[in-house]
């Protein structure tokens, strides 16, 4: 390792009503990859922005490469060599790779842009990258990792001396994940600091070296990833024992009721012939790879979607749903994979979202008694411990697993008695996870039924007393929970492979 | 866990409208010094006479651009049932009553079908609320071959319509018509604010697949917002014939913008999700005293287009700014 490249200390931001750094210290060397961690809104994201100059600090000194710097825009800081990978790309999807690299600088041949040198340069980077990547290739006709690999060459291509990926895992897979561990190595050796915001605990002993922790917008503490355990870092970003009930056997006491019944369910291409059933009190695993069908299929029995046939029998009854009112009405609640678009009303506050799903409960003659949604939504903010500063905050302004217990808050005031959960802990962190565990094990045992589908294998494995596996539109088989394993799983989430 | 510091009544009332008032104030200050004999009562009567019906298509698109879509045909419809009814009750002798009725239904009618369009058939509004501007001119054109419509002076028969904006008492005029307006827009404010219908309007505005995956009737409610905005709009018609009588065919596209404007000034998001009616209510006050100025000093009336122009333009500048601050 180096010497310091960049020393950030006694950062301090303060947003309207929130203090989102408080006196935060970080450091980082030359080629050393610095993990910084923390629970969502614990404030990673602002001091990186502090960082590249997207927000101005309100004290604190930055010193990078020797000078006491400050910029003022992402693009000073780009200039100087700090560069972010951020977690949702940027990118002109109808461009060629070779455009995007060097947009905004594109290399002139007179007036006209000379697209054959950014080829070659593009072309030049990858190869010192050691990645097969096509420049002329449009962008969007590449996958997620290629692309972000293409940010990656960008970055390079800025001489960076600073790397900052912001969970660029998060939509890889395995070997793309392994290829950007390379590249990382790569960069070590070329004396580049690099920041690594990660939710991911594995990640951090394999590719880092040091790692940061971050709570509520302070410092927490630095540890030696190589020297300290998951159970370490955990400890330090929540400050508190995590929630912990591996499953090993079915909690559904023997002979309950069947309360949902799906009969040779078709919608679409990735719904076909899907048939299953769902017991009172019983948590239903949904696993299978990315498109096999299951948010599809969660749509299609909630009425998001049309279906194109098939049955649904509600406690034996047969229903007719056709719109997400009609199964409102029968007693089904979706908390949606994706929060910002199909979640969360944001520009509204935490009590209007709560009570969307039933607001006729709320009112009194004419008019909506605003007493009661707010002292009903309190009850629930307390006791899923969502981070607020009251029920009248707007829920833009909640961090990410906050918003996603709004959402939560939505179905459990509506007291839906079947719940689809659609990756109900996707990008939210540790400590919110386990509340979310915590609350579900608490529903099944109150008699409420949830359709869990979830990508993550531990956490089917942890939290299902059943699991219905998709292959490609296709039901491909049915474990419970006492045969079932990762591989099992694996094997028939991938059949038609 | 983390408190606003804020005054209490600043927030209670809004910054913005607090702003709004003293631009009112100015405003009225700046034409009172540099224009002839603008302090009067008079001049403010017939500065109101403007705010009446623009205060009705004002209320009635905020509804719309609350929901998140904007509707251009105000104005036109506004004139349509003006002219239709008018000339039911001149040229056919319909009852008066008959024929009030007759103008606040045809404005129902083209927000409902604008309505439909939107919320059923997924028709950006934009696009239909432009067909429907162009239609009800067109419709209004074939209806009278082309003519105008005078409606009857107060002295004439029929003529007791015109109290429902000013009322003789002794020496002096009551203003009925901000009475009625200031009704109805406490109406609409309890409407927005404290039931379902506000309430859906506001959250679908914001995210309408979300509200939709709660169950909720989307559909039904986007499309009462155009009919309550048509609805206004037929109202808005009786009062601009009271205030002015005659009403030509093929006219009307200005009073959308100045609608549109003075909601967008009152802290109406264009993006949708949030609106104020209190907001529109000053917005269109602001744009009243503004056309009854420059008229009292001379300009003529092109200037308030290019002035109101600008005001919408830095009002949804400002709405912009604040939404970019946030995120």
């Amino acid at each position: 390792m180096g010497d310091l490249i960049l020393t950030m200390k006694g950062i301090d931001k303060t947003f309207p009503g929130v203090h989102a750094l408080d006196n935060v210290d970080f450091e980082l060397y030359r080629g050393e990859v610095h993990a910084l961690m923390g629970e969502n809104g614990a404030g990673k994201s602002t001091l990186m922005k502090v960082l590249t100059g997207i927000y101005k600090k309100d004290s604190g000194t930055i010193t990078y490469d020797g000078n006491v710097v400050e910029f003022t825009s992402p693009r000073e800081a780009q200039q100087a060599g700090i560069v972010i990978v951020h977690q949702e790309l940027n990118f002109l999807g109808h461009l060629t790779v070779a455009q995007n690299i060097f947009i905004g600088r594109e290399y002139m041949k007179g007036k006209k842009i000379d697209d054959a040198r950014m080829i070659e340069e593009a072309a030049k980077l990858f190869q010192r990258m050691h990645v097969n990547i096509d420049p002329t290739e449009k962008m969007s006709n590449l996958t997620v990792g290629k692309q972000q690999m293409c940010e990656i060459a960008k970055a390079i291509s800025h001489d960076a001396k600073i790397i900052v990926f912001d969970e660029p895992t998060a939509a890889l897979t395995e070997t793309e994940v392994e290829e950007l561990f390379d590249i990382i190595r790569d960069l070590k050796k070329k004396d580049i600091g690099i920041i690594y915001i990660t939710h991911r605990m594995d990640e951090v002993k394999v590719i880092t070296d040091r790692v940061s922790v971050m709570r509520d917008g302070a410092y927490v503490g630095t540890l030696i990833s190589k020297d300290s355990t998951k159970n370490d870092i955990i400890n330090l970003m929540v400050g508190r024992v995590i929630y912990e009930d591996p499953k090993t056997k079915s909690m559904v006491p023997e002979g309950a009721p069947v309360v949902l019944k799906v009969e040779n369910l078709n919608a679409g291409r990735f719904v076909q012939n899907v048939s299953f059933e769902l017991r009172k009190g019983e948590i239903l695993g949904f696993a299978g790879l990315m498109g096999s069908g299951r948010t599809e299929t969660a749509r299609a029995i909630f009425g998001a979607d049309p279906k194109d046939s098939g049955d649904i029998y509600i406690n034996g009854n047969k229903v007719d749903i056709k719109s997400p009112k009609d199964a409102v009405n029968n007693g089904i609640g979706y908390l949606s994979e994706d929060r910002k678009r199909y979640g969360i009303v944001v520009q509204r506050d935490v009590a209007e979202n709560s009570t969307m799903a039933c607001l006729d409960n709320f009112i009194n003659g004419i008019f909506i008694d605003k007493k009661k949604e707010d002292s009903e939504t309190a009850k629930y903010v307390e006791s899923l411990a969502i981070k607020t500063p009251s029920v009248d905050q707007l829920v833009v302004d909640l961090s990410g697993g906050n918003q996603q217990k709004v959402v939560l808050t939505k179905w459990l005031v509506r007291n839906c008695d079947i719940l689809i959960f659609d990756e109900p802990t996707r990008g939210i962190d540790v400590g919110a996870k386990s509340d979310i565990y915590k609350l579900m094990n608490e529903l099944v045992k109150e008699g409420k039924s949830i359709i869990m589908i979830s990508s993550e294998l531990p956490e089917v494995l942890r939290m299902s007393d059943r699991i219905v596996v998709m292959c490609e539109g296709r039901k491909s088989g049915e474990l419970s929970i006492e045969e079932a394993t990762q591989e099992k799983i694996m094997h028939l989430a991938t059949m038609g492979n | 866990m983390y408190q606003i510091k804020q005054n209490p009544l600043i927030k209670k009332i809004g910054f913005n409208r607090i702003v709004l008032c003293l631009v009112l104030l100015i405003m009225y200050g700046f034409f009172a010094l540099f224009a002839k004999n603008f302090v009067s009562y008079n001049r403010l009567l017939s500065a109101m006479n403007y705010a009446y019906f623009l205060g009705f298509l004002a209320l009635g698109v905020t509804f719309v651009i609350a929901t998140g879509g904007i509707d251009f045909s105000i104005g036109p419809v506004m004139f349509c049932a003006a002219i239709m009814s008018g000339y039911l009750l001149t040229h056919y002798k319909w009852p008066l009553w008959v024929c009030l009725i007759t103008s606040i239904v045809i404005g129902m009618l083209y927000g409902t079908l604008n309505g439909y369009l939107v919320a059923y058939k997924d028709v950006p509004s934009f696009i239909t609320s432009m067909a429907i501007m162009q239609m009800s001119k067109g419709i209004a054109s074939v209806f009278t071959k082309a003519q105008s419509v005078s409606w009857p002076q107060l002295a004439q028969e029929n003529g007791w319509y015109r109290n429902l904006i000013k009322i003789k008492v002794g020496n002096t005029y009551l203003p009925i018509g901000l009475f009625i307006l200031l009704g109805v827009a406490i109406i609409c404010s309890i409407v927005l604010n404290k039931t379902k219908i506000g309430r859906y309007f506001l959250c679908l505005g914001s995210n309408k697949e979300a509200v939709r995956l709660s169950g909720v009737d989307v559909k039904k409610w986007q499309m009462l917002a155009y009919i309550i905005c048509g609805t206004m709009a037929g109202i808005a018609a009786i009062f601009f014939v009271a205030a002015y009588t005659t009403v030509q065919p093929g006219y009307g596209d200005q009073y959308n913008n100045e609608a549109i404007a003075g909601c967008v000034m009152g802290g109406t998001s264009m993006a949708g999700g949030l609106a104020s009616i209190s907001g529109t209510f000053i917005g269109v006050m602001i744009i009243s005293i503004l056309q009854e100025g420059i008229l009292a000093i001379g300009l003529n009336k092109n200037y308030q287009l290019v002035i109101t122009g600008l005001i919408v333009i830095v009002a949804v500048y400002l709405d912009v700014m604040s939404r970019r601050r946030k995120n």
